[in-house]
């Protein structure tokens, strides 16, 4: 299997490339660096007319591949490509194509004045388009060991069970406890009736998509992996809800998303965001309707 | 886990790739590029009055002779760029050429070229802003804010820094909005050309004046003072014309799209120079009061003067479209000083921090904010300096690109000296079209040059008893001898000829 890494030589770049690694020492992968050039447009009437800027910035592609590649340790698999295109975002998902990627890894912010509170334009577009998932690595991302937890944003919205089917199905493959996570943004302060009626839909859900029984004592079937475990987390906002919950060092969130044109204005121009903007840990958005390639 | 061994870095990107999208652009894509880059608006505005003000009504002459050299320099230059592809374009032939120190010199020529081109379309977009502010709201008051001149320095530093902002992000004009641009100048353009016209015949003109076989023959300007001043001034109105004779793989056609699209562009742009020109001396006549071309008051920006008399309420569009291509100039502008400084920083003739490239948005990033910086210096210190700043940049840059041009067209000349008699047309192009533009354009250069060190020449502002074009234009030059000084001393290995070597 395939990942494709999104490389830029910043720290945006760097915390996808240490994502990757993590991820890639979970399961048998190999890493794919692509770094993204823009294509000069004729329109733009630089005058006076110059064509060798494309080598200098072609030699300095290279040297930072270089670099990037320097970044991944030696049991980890890793080739670089450079590539053109106009768009970032639509470059990398031609790539992951290409190479027939199983995920594409990115930093998920700019290393910009603003960096704690804006998801990078690239990460943005991405989000709203790409038809593999897209693991976003946070900002100063650091570690490298692999993955220990999988937890998985569970709601109410159509789609919900595909993404449960994904998550049970990553974490049986890779051997990793798995942790449902259903954040409730309440105004008015703590409900407890609303907390357990999410409770209990997600261990409905859970009994649905074929997962060993939850809150009981059944041990889990086939399989030594702890039973699913299953948290509802509440604040004021998503953000708080976020914080409130404890997150394993070595965690990641697996969280569903609408492919443009389905709800994306409302999944993930709000709820994403946000939850992205509080989260300590890496998260991966799973396009709707994904159907997992079996591994 | 895996434990296979790392990979090498697969090269899956060839070095000749460009960087362009090859067989993107049309004939009429190609027009448009090279009308976009002339700006003729823009062009026209900032040289029609300041070359008024040397040869009178053989405008029309002046403009047509200055299309020659700039010719013939262009066709050396387009031979450099194909056996040469280099982003330091002037420098590097140069330097390959006649060694470093030209070299070094011819590039610091193009650098100021472009640098003083930008603090000039950044003024002119500013007053064109306010202008249009004052025709919008009704209020002409508005259109006299751009003479304060702290106000006026601070919004241009604005503007410069926008359009900084912009390149550095490497945000590119489309294909789409530069049709729209070009399209709207040239519409605009003949628009005030045909209302000029139509006041002269229904005795509505400001001046009428016969237009008179004399105005398009260029011997008859008074001296060849004159006549140098108005060249250099009108290489500047074709400064731009040659883009599409370099563009080769993004053409659909490279045998047959850039020479097409050269001629096309230079009768579209000789046509509606000639038409504008034509059209203000016939309206406006060109004498030296009210709204005569000839009034010191009225050269510096010829179309804020004229637009409202001549086109009445329409006159706003006139300023949109100045504003508008001088805004997207300023932005493309930028590219050039940048990506030379960033060559010169690359083969270390200047500090390597020039040859910084951002890794975000893969710009040069260091050299952006310089020539942003540098900008914003020379205008501040023009337009404190002199009594009509927008008069004298444009002066100087005249002489700077005659300047860097006749190095550039020499350059051609000496470097292809071996192959020059092999054939006609090698012998045309690498060696006579060059060695005569060349030789033109230095000696217009010097002219211009010994002329502007009398304090009335240009606007008329001096600094010290001499005329403040040559202080500026000497002056920038001078820097750079001063510059490149220091540059060998502190690292000499450029100038030792170790980085680049001489052909």
């Amino acid at each position: 299997m395939r990942y494709v890494v999104g490389y830029t030589a910043n720290a945006r770049g760097h915390d996808a490339v240490h994502l990757a690694v993590a991820l890639a020492r979970n399961h048998d992968v190999s890493l794919d660096l692509v770094l993204v050039i823009p294509e000069d447009s004729p329109f733009n009437a630089v005058y006076p007319p110059e064509a060798g800027y494309n080598d200098i910035l072609n030699e300095q592609a290279q040297r930072w591949l270089d670099e990037g590649l320097d970044l991944v340790p030696e049991d980890v698999t890793a080739r670089a490509h450079i590539r053109r295109g106009d768009s970032e975002a639509q470059t990398l998902i031609d790539a992951a194509m290409e190479f027939d990627a199983a995920a594409l890894v990115i930093g998920a912010t700019n290393s910009g004045l603003l960096k704690r509170f804006t998801i990078g334009s690239v990460a943005s577009s991405l989000l709203h388009s790409s038809p593999v998932p897209v693991a976003l690595a946070p900002n100063g991302y650091h570690r490298m060991e692999p993955i220990t937890r999988l937890s998985c944003g569970f709601g109410t919205r159509p789609g919900a069970d595909e993404l449960l089917d994904v998550a049970v199905e990553s974490a049986r493959d890779r051997g990793l406890p798995l942790r449902l996570v259903s954040l409730l943004a309440l105004d008015g302060g703590n409900s407890p009736g609303l907390a357990d009626a999410a409770w209990v839909h997600a261990a409905d859900r859970l009994a649905a998509v074929g997962s060993p029984a939850v809150g009981g004592s059944a041990e889990a079937a086939g399989s030594d992996v702890p039973e699913p475990e299953i948290v509802v987390a509440q604040g004021r906002t998503i953000e708080e809800a976020v914080d409130r919950l404890d997150w394993e060092d070595g965690e990641i969130l697996l969280i569903g998303s609408s492919r443009l044109a389905q709800q994306r204005a409302t999944f993930l121009g709000s709820t994403a965001n946000r939850i992205l903007r509080a989260l300590p840990v890496p998260m991966i958005v799973v396009p709707r309707d994904y159907t997992r390639q079996s591994s | 886990m895996s434990t296979a061994p790392k990979t090498v870095q697969s090269k899956d990107s060839s070095l000749s790739e460009k960087g362009l999208k090859a067989g993107s652009v049309g004939l009429i894509g190609a027009v448009v590029i090279g009308v976009s880059c002339i700006a003729p608006a823009y062009t026209l505005t900032a040289a029609l009055g300041p070359t008024v003000s040397e040869v009178g009504v053989h405008l029309p002459a002046i403009f047509l002779v200055g299309f020659i050299p700039m010719l013939l320099v262009a066709l050396g230059y387009r031979e450099l760029n194909n056996a040469m592809p280099d982003a330091g374009t002037s420098f590097t032939w140069a330097t390959r050429a006649f060694g470093p120190w030209i070299g070094w010199m011819g590039g610091w020529g193009l650098i100021a070229a472009t640098i003083i081109v930008l603090s000039n379309l950044a003024a002119v977009a500013v007053d064109f802003f306010y202008l249009m502010l004052a025709q919008i709201f009704s209020n002409p008051e508005l259109g006299e804010l751009s003479k304060i001149l702290p106000l006026n320095i601070a919004t241009t530093l604005v503007f410069i820094a926008l359009a900084c902002w912009i390149s550095y992000r490497g945000m590119e004009t489309t294909k789409g909005v530069q049709y729209v641009l070009v399209a709207f100048q040239l519409l605009v353009l003949g628009w005030f050309a045909v209302s000029a016209f139509a006041h002269v015949a229904n005795g509505t003109a400001f001046d009428a004046t016969a237009i008179s076989p004399d105005w398009f023959n260029p011997f008859a300007v008074d001296s060849f003072s004159q006549f140098a001043a108005g060249v250099s001034l009108s290489i500047f109105i074709y400064w731009g014309w040659d883009v599409t004779l370099t563009m080769n793989e993004e053409t659909k056609n490279p045998e047959k799209t850039p020479g097409r699209a050269a001629t096309i562009t230079v009768l579209v742009i000789v046509i509606i120079y000639m038409t504008v020109a034509l059209a203000t001396l016939s309206f406006a006549g060109v004498g030296e009061t009210g709204l005569g071309a000839g009034n010191p008051e009225n050269q510096s920006s010829i179309f804020a003067v004229l637009a409202g008399p001549v086109m009445g309420p329409f006159a706003i569009l006139m300023s949109l479209a100045i504003l508008s291509s001088s805004a997207a100039s300023l932005q493309s502008t930028f590219v050039s000083p940048a990506r030379t400084m960033l060559a010169m920083g690359h083969y270390r003739a200047i500090s390597p921090k020039f040859g910084k490239i951002s890794p975000t948005y893969k710009s040069p990033s260091f050299a952006t904010i310089a020539a942003a910086i540098a900008a914003a210096g020379f205008y501040v210190i023009t337009r404190t300096v002199s009594e009509n700043a927008l008069w004298d940049t444009i002066t100087a840059l005249g002489m700077m690109i005659c300047f860097y041009y006749g190095i550039t067209a020499l350059a051609c000349v000496w470097f292809f000296r071996a192959e020059a008699f092999r054939g006609a047309r090698a012998f045309f192009f690498k060696f006579l079209a060059p060695l005569v533009g060349g030789v033109i354009l230095l000696v217009m250069f010097v002219k211009t040059a010994m002329d502007s060190m009398d304090p009335e020449y240009g606007s008329g502002s001096s600094v010290g008893g001499v005329g403040l074009v040559f202080v500026l234009g000497m002056g920038v030059i001078l820097l750079g001898v001063v510059v490149m000084l220091v540059m060998y001393r502190l690292r000499p290995e450029f100038f030792k000829g170790k980085v680049l070597t001489r052909a």
